[in-house]
């Protein structure tokens, strides 16, 4: 900075690092950098409609289980009703779709709202409960969610499902691909700053040690609610997306099955790691489906996998990830 | 309300009460000793069915022989589940007990619905009774199926709170369940009563699923609804206690035939819904729960 008289290259050297810290600290490490750059570029090497709709699907399975880790990573508290949550996003965005003229991005963000209200008032209800207590409850309000979607005919049509125009006319799998992603880099962007803040100090105090963070003057009820109002919107506005895409809203996207799904991606990536259901969901998601005969045999590879890792290795890919470097360093240091 | 549409909707919510009782029991045993979250309880219901089933059509057994089966299996089947996943998850937790065990039922019960899935298919297996047989009561014909359904279920709740009241191995299941650490002082051994309680647990689930063969039909996915209705019970009871269990069984079997009646099927589980979240909003330990801070609070 006190550099005055430098040559064009000390600056750079400079400038460099400089850069890399501040993208650092937005959560964007060279690594992932490079991993989004590939993902970017798919689209300019790839053609093929299947493999750009697998991609698409990976990326919003990804985005769901790290808004999902948000909550179940950090605060430690599961949300077992969180399909029911991108449900109502995607419904809110269906129906603002339907019956408005507002545009699709008003549905996105109109989904997002009402998620992040209706997260806010399960925060509520959770408030005087705890640990187990607030999964049950959220697994209770989703249920909720799920039956009033199936009995409200007259506005959801029930089983039969909402059909919706696509997010712009003539968009392509390229496209949702690229809104897609910018979705996802804004949303973790923003998880990550608030993470990095005293405020996800304070998450992770509440999720370690919920009696010391209190008696060290955590408010826990106030960042629970927070965190929880946070994580739902989020689910909201991917939920919207989802509809849009896939052209047809019907109850059974809140269903138990996609909760678990996006679960079991989450804690295999390893929790509280934000990327690392995102990575799961790249290498899962392609695998079950590339191997076509799998496909059957999904959902019992996702419930194997799950149980593998909650009995021998909670860290999850994650945990993998960071021994390796650390390995890594040390043979460094040493040589 | 006709007196007769009252009759009807009592004994309705009396007779499902019943399942709801004995599946909530074993839920709540599990609960309370183990401290697991049980979310695939539903499928051990499922299990009993399915044995109950080949026992009773492809084998040609008489009804009660093919229910003690079906229950005999789930219990080996939960003898297994704990001796394969929870065993070694036990040895292997540092702390996180409670969230653990619940996201491994949750794996479980993928897997198991599944795997009947591809192992039976997706074909409903039912029979139209076990009894060929009707009784009077209240001036209605209800069908002896489900009067000896509810009959099993009352009897099982009987035996098992005599075994847990006045049997040695029930004192030490109830010692463990209030203070593991005390019982390990006295000499409990606590890997084998975990089992046991697994298994007495998962044989509680089978055998409602068998004993209600008749009215809900074997199915890969039918274990969902009455693993929904019995953590509805455990948690208006008060999780873990295996008393209350009982009578909240019977309130939410009532409370649910009488909201069916006037809300129809679609209403009817908002209502029930919307009742839970109010009771814990207020009562937030459940009807009969206590004060007392437990391990799943943490």
């Amino acid at each position: 900075m006190q550099q005055t008289t430098g040559a064009i290259p000390t600056c750079r050297s400079q400038a460099w690092p400089a850069l890399v810290a501040k993208l650092n600290s937005l959560g964007l490490s060279l690594p992932i950098l490079a991993c989004l750059a590939v993902l970017a570029m798919a689209p300019l090497f790839v053609s093929d409609e299947y493999t750009l709709r697998l991609l698409v699907i990976s990326l919003y399975f990804g985005s769901l289980a790290m808004t999902f880790d948000f909550t179940g990573g950090y605060i430690n508290a599961v949300n077992f009703g969180f399909a029911a949550f991108v449900g109502l996003g995607a419904y809110a965005a269906a129906l603002v779709a339907i019956h408005t003229a507002l545009g699709a991005w008003a549905g996105l963000l109109a989904g997002a709202l009402l998620t992040g209200l209706i997260g806010f008032f399960t925060g509520l209800l959770t408030l005087p409960l705890r640990g187990i207590y607030v999964s049950l409850m959220s697994w209770f309000v989703g249920m909720t969610l799920m039956a009033l979607a199936t009995a409200m005919e007259g506005v959801t049509r029930g089983a039969r499902g909402l059909i919706v125009p696509p997010i712009y006319e003539n968009a392509t799998t390229t496209a949702y691909l690229y809104i897609l992603l910018g979705m996802f880099l804004v949303v973790y962007i923003i998880l990550r700053l608030i993470l990095r803040s005293p405020v996800g100090l304070a998450f992770r105090a509440i999720g370690q040690n919920y009696d010391a963070a209190q008696a060290s003057g955590v408010n826990p009820t106030r960042y629970k609610l927070l965190n929880f109002t946070i994580s739902s919107a989020c689910a909201g506005l991917f939920g919207g997306f989802y509809a849009h895409y896939v052209g047809i809203v019907t109850p059974d996207v809140m269903s138990m099955g996609y909760t678990l799904e996006v679960m079991a991606l989450s804690f295999i990536g390893g929790s509280g790691s934000l990327l690392g259901g995102v990575f799961a969901a790249f290498l899962l998601i392609p695998l079950f489906d590339s191997l076509k005969r799998l496909t059957e045999f999904r959902l019992i590879l996702y419930g194997l996998l799950l149980i593998l890792v909650m009995i021998f290795y909670p860290a999850g890919l994650a945990g993998l990830y960071q021994t390796a470097i650390q390995k890594i360093n040390l043979k460094r240091r040493k040589s | 309300m006709d007196p007769n549409t009252a009759a009807n909707l009592l004994l309705t919510g009396l007779l499902r009460g019943g399942l709801y009782a004995l599946m909530a029991v074993g839920l709540a045993l599990v609960f309370g000793v183990m401290n697991i979250c049980h979310f695939a309880h539903g499928e051990y219901y499922v299990l009993g069915a399915y044995a109950a089933y080949f026992a009773f059509v492809t084998y040609g057994l008489d009804p009660i022989s093919s229910i003690i089966i079906a229950s005999l299996l789930s219990f080996v089947a939960g003898v297994i589940t704990d001796r394969l996943l929870f065993a070694p998850l036990r040895k292997r937790s540092k702390g996180d007990w409670v969230i653990n065990a619940f996201l491994l039922t949750a794996g479980l019960s993928v897997v198991l619905q599944n795997v009947y899935r591809q192992v039976f298919g997706m074909r409903y297996r039912g029979i139209t009774s076990y009894w060929d047989a009707s009784v009077q009561i209240l001036g209605l014909t209800v069908s002896a199926d489900r009067v000896i359904a509810f009959g099993i279920a009352l009897l099982a709740i009987a035996a098992m709170w005599i075994f847990l009241q006045k049997t040695r191995t029930g004192r030490a299941i109830r010692g463990v369940s209030q203070d593991e650490q005390g019982a390990l002082l006295v000499g409990i051994n606590l890997s084998s009563i975990h089992t046991l309680t697994f298994g007495l647990g998962s044989m509680l689930a089978g055998l409602g699923g068998a004993s209600l063969l008749s009215l809900s039909p074997a199915y890969p996915y039918g274990g969902t609804k009455p693993l929904i209705a019995s953590w509805f019970v455990v948690t208006i009871a008060g999780l873990g206690n295996v008393q209350g269990a009982v009578i909240a069984g019977f309130i939410v079997g009532l409370f649910e035939s009488v909201s069916y009646f006037f809300l129809g099927q679609g209403w009817q589980e908002v209502a029930s819904l919307a009742l839970l979240i109010l009771l814990l909003l207020f009562k937030p330990t459940g009807l009969f729960g206590t004060q007392i801070k437990s391990v799943w609070e943490r």
